[in-house]
């Protein structure tokens, strides 16, 4: 009997979870702190299923959705869309250059940072505020101004987050193209025209297909605050509590939104998977990584 | 001079541009052309542009010099967005946990379920957070009640999707492994899926935070409670120099949680 004698091996020490237990109890201090002290009564809470039912019933069940409305909604949804569409143009065009300005193999640890932070700051304002603080003083409410004011606040928004994508998708180019456009005597226009911009334009021009859908749903209630599109008729709807009415918008824009999604979708992955050299590089990280792609769904 | 000369090497061929690369951008062109248009769109011109923010500079000028005396009037509602803010975060988090699993292929093998969350889950996320706040509003009146519930339906729809996907993602190995050793489904997912995605999952929920707190400034404006409500007052009296302060105030509360954030998730996966 030589196996028993010989001693069981001993048990790896088990890895302290002090730290994870810190940081839960230190979240649950904060989020009961802040349930305690918004002055919710709990009364409001119990009648929230019965108002939330009932505004459902008046929606879409009591009389229907007001499928007479459904022109002018749509009407209000292109809109939207144009809007979007516009602003994300806009945006597009503007964060190029910024973006390559921002990244650090083109400008520098200096110019980049900066650049970085003038991103980070636009990309702070959301597009409400920056319509509703900034673009609708400046150019007037009512009519095509609105519109202006929505495509603009979309548009400056835009410039920031796809502006820092941009930057990082250049970060990560492979140097080679560039080194040879520069032996090759490109000056730095060109080395970014042949070195550059083949390598990203792919990643890039999928970010801006992504940043159209995340624009679609900022346009539409951008109109809540008076900035054109759908969202006015829907404000006026709630206003007025014309329920029917504002149950049709809402589907509306579901269905538009998803439809978009969709098609967008698709294009977006025939784009990255046409570049199959990047694919077998193994370089699809950019669209691989929910959570850069989501950056800033808000 | 015997040797003939080589002759020159010849260039290859340009290879043809992609017919779908020009028929796109026709369609490029042509959407860019309705929606800019003054006939079917929003009557985009570049020209008007121009004029119309030379005469918007002059309003800007009534937003300087900003107020500093409003600041004060705006810490109560500040810290109300704050606080809405995490609550709706751990709310619609824990939430969203349980509901990714149901999402998930790996975790749902079952076609029905998966597909019903799937569709679910599109319709929650193809409304914005501001038409969440207007439904919410009108239900149960205003305040942060609404505020909170139009941000726990946001963030459900953000984190259910990214988990779900990183859920799809991981290594089966585990997931086998425990099934081997008897464990029934919950169980399985307990101890062999949990673990592999807990640091995503608190990664979106940091990044879910950051983006609530800029929400949270916007629902206000249709009486979801926070900072919002007085950007709607100011604005309604044209206060701009107060509504440059709150704009100030609001960037840098941003940037901070941003950096709290950034840190916390450096630090934690």
């Amino acid at each position: 009997m030589t196996a028993a004698t010989r001693s069981a091996p001993a048990r790896p020490t088990r890895p302290s979870t002090r730290n994870r237990w810190l940081a839960t109890l230190a979240t649950l201090a904060l989020v009961v702190w802040a349930m305690a002290t918004t002055g919710i009564d709990f009364e409001r809470i119990l009648r929230l299923p019965e108002g939330i039912g009932l505004l459902f019933y008046r929606m879409f069940l009591e009389t229907g959705p007001e499928w007479s409305f459904l022109p002018n909604a749509i009407e209000g949804m292109l809109q939207s869309i144009q809007i979007a569409w516009i602003g994300t143009i806009i945006g597009a065009v503007i964060s190029l250059p910024l973006g390559l300005l921002g990244a650090r193999n083109v400008s520098g640890i200096f110019g980049s940072n900066v650049m970085r932070q003038i991103l980070n700051a636009i990309r702070a304002v959301p597009e409400v505020i920056l319509a509703v603080v900034v673009f609708i003083p400046m150019v007037g409410i009512g009519g095509a101004a609105s519109a202006y004011a929505g495509t603009l606040a979309i548009g400056v928004h835009s410039i920031g987050t796809l502006g820092k994508l941009t930057a990082e998708v250049v970060e990560g180019i492979d140097p080679g193209p560039v080194e040879a456009a520069r032996a090759a005597g490109g000056n730095t226009l060109q080395v970014q025209r042949w070195g550059v911009i083949p390598q990203v334009m792919p990643e890039i021009i999928a970010f801006w297909l992504y940043r159209f859908e995340i624009n679609i749903r900022a346009s539409a209630i951008l109109g809540v605050v008076g900035a054109g599109g759908i969202g006015t008729s829907l404000e006026q709807a709630m206003t007025f509590s014309r329920f029917p009415r504002a149950g049709l918008i809402i589907i509306v824009i579901i269905v538009a939104t998803i439809l978009v999604d969709t098609a967008s979708g698709w294009l977006r992955r025939r784009i990255i998977e046409g570049s199959t050299a990047r694919i077998e590089a193994g370089d699809t990280e950019g669209l691989g990584s929910p959570l850069r792609m989501d950056s800033d769904a808000g | 001079m015997t040797a003939e000369a080589p002759p020159a090497a010849t260039r290859p061929a340009r290879p043809r541009r992609s017919p779908w690369g020009i028929a796109a951008l026709l369609v490029f062109a042509a959407i860019t052309w309705w929606a800019a248009s003054e006939e079917f769109g929003i009557g985009f011109d570049v020209i008007q542009l121009v004029t119309n923010l030379t005469r918007g500079s002059q309003i800007m000028g009534e937003f300087f010099p900003p107020n500093w005396d409003y600041l004060p009037r705006t810490y109560g509602p500040m810290l109300e967005t704050f606080k809405m803010a995490v609550i709706a975060s751990a709310l619609g988090c824990g939430v969203a946990l349980f509901i990714s699993f149901l999402a998930s292929r790996v975790t749902t093998p079952n076609p029905p379920t998966y597909l019903v969350s799937r569709s679910v889950l599109n319709v929650i996320r193809a409304l914005p957070d501001l038409l969440y706040a207007l439904i919410f509003v009108a239900a149960v009146g205003v305040g942060p009640l609404p505020g909170i519930l139009a941000l726990f339906f946001f963030n459900v729809g953000v984190v259910v999707k990214l988990l779900s996907e990183t859920i799809d993602g991981v290594d089966t190995g585990p997931i086998e492994a425990a099934r081997a050793t008897g464990a029934n489904r919950t169980q399985t997912v307990r101890w062999a899926v949990v673990p592999q995605v807990l640091p995503n999952y608190v990664a979106y929920s940091l990044y879910v935070f950051e983006l609530n707190i800029r929400a949270s400034a916007v629902i206000g404006i249709v009486g979801a409670g926070g900072i919002g409500n007085n950007i709607n007052t100011e604005r309604k009296f044209f206060n701009y120099d107060n509504l440059v302060v709150i704009l100030i105030e609001i960037f840098v509360f941003v940037v901070i949680i941003e950096l709290i954030s950034i840190w916390l998730r450096r630090r934690l996966v």
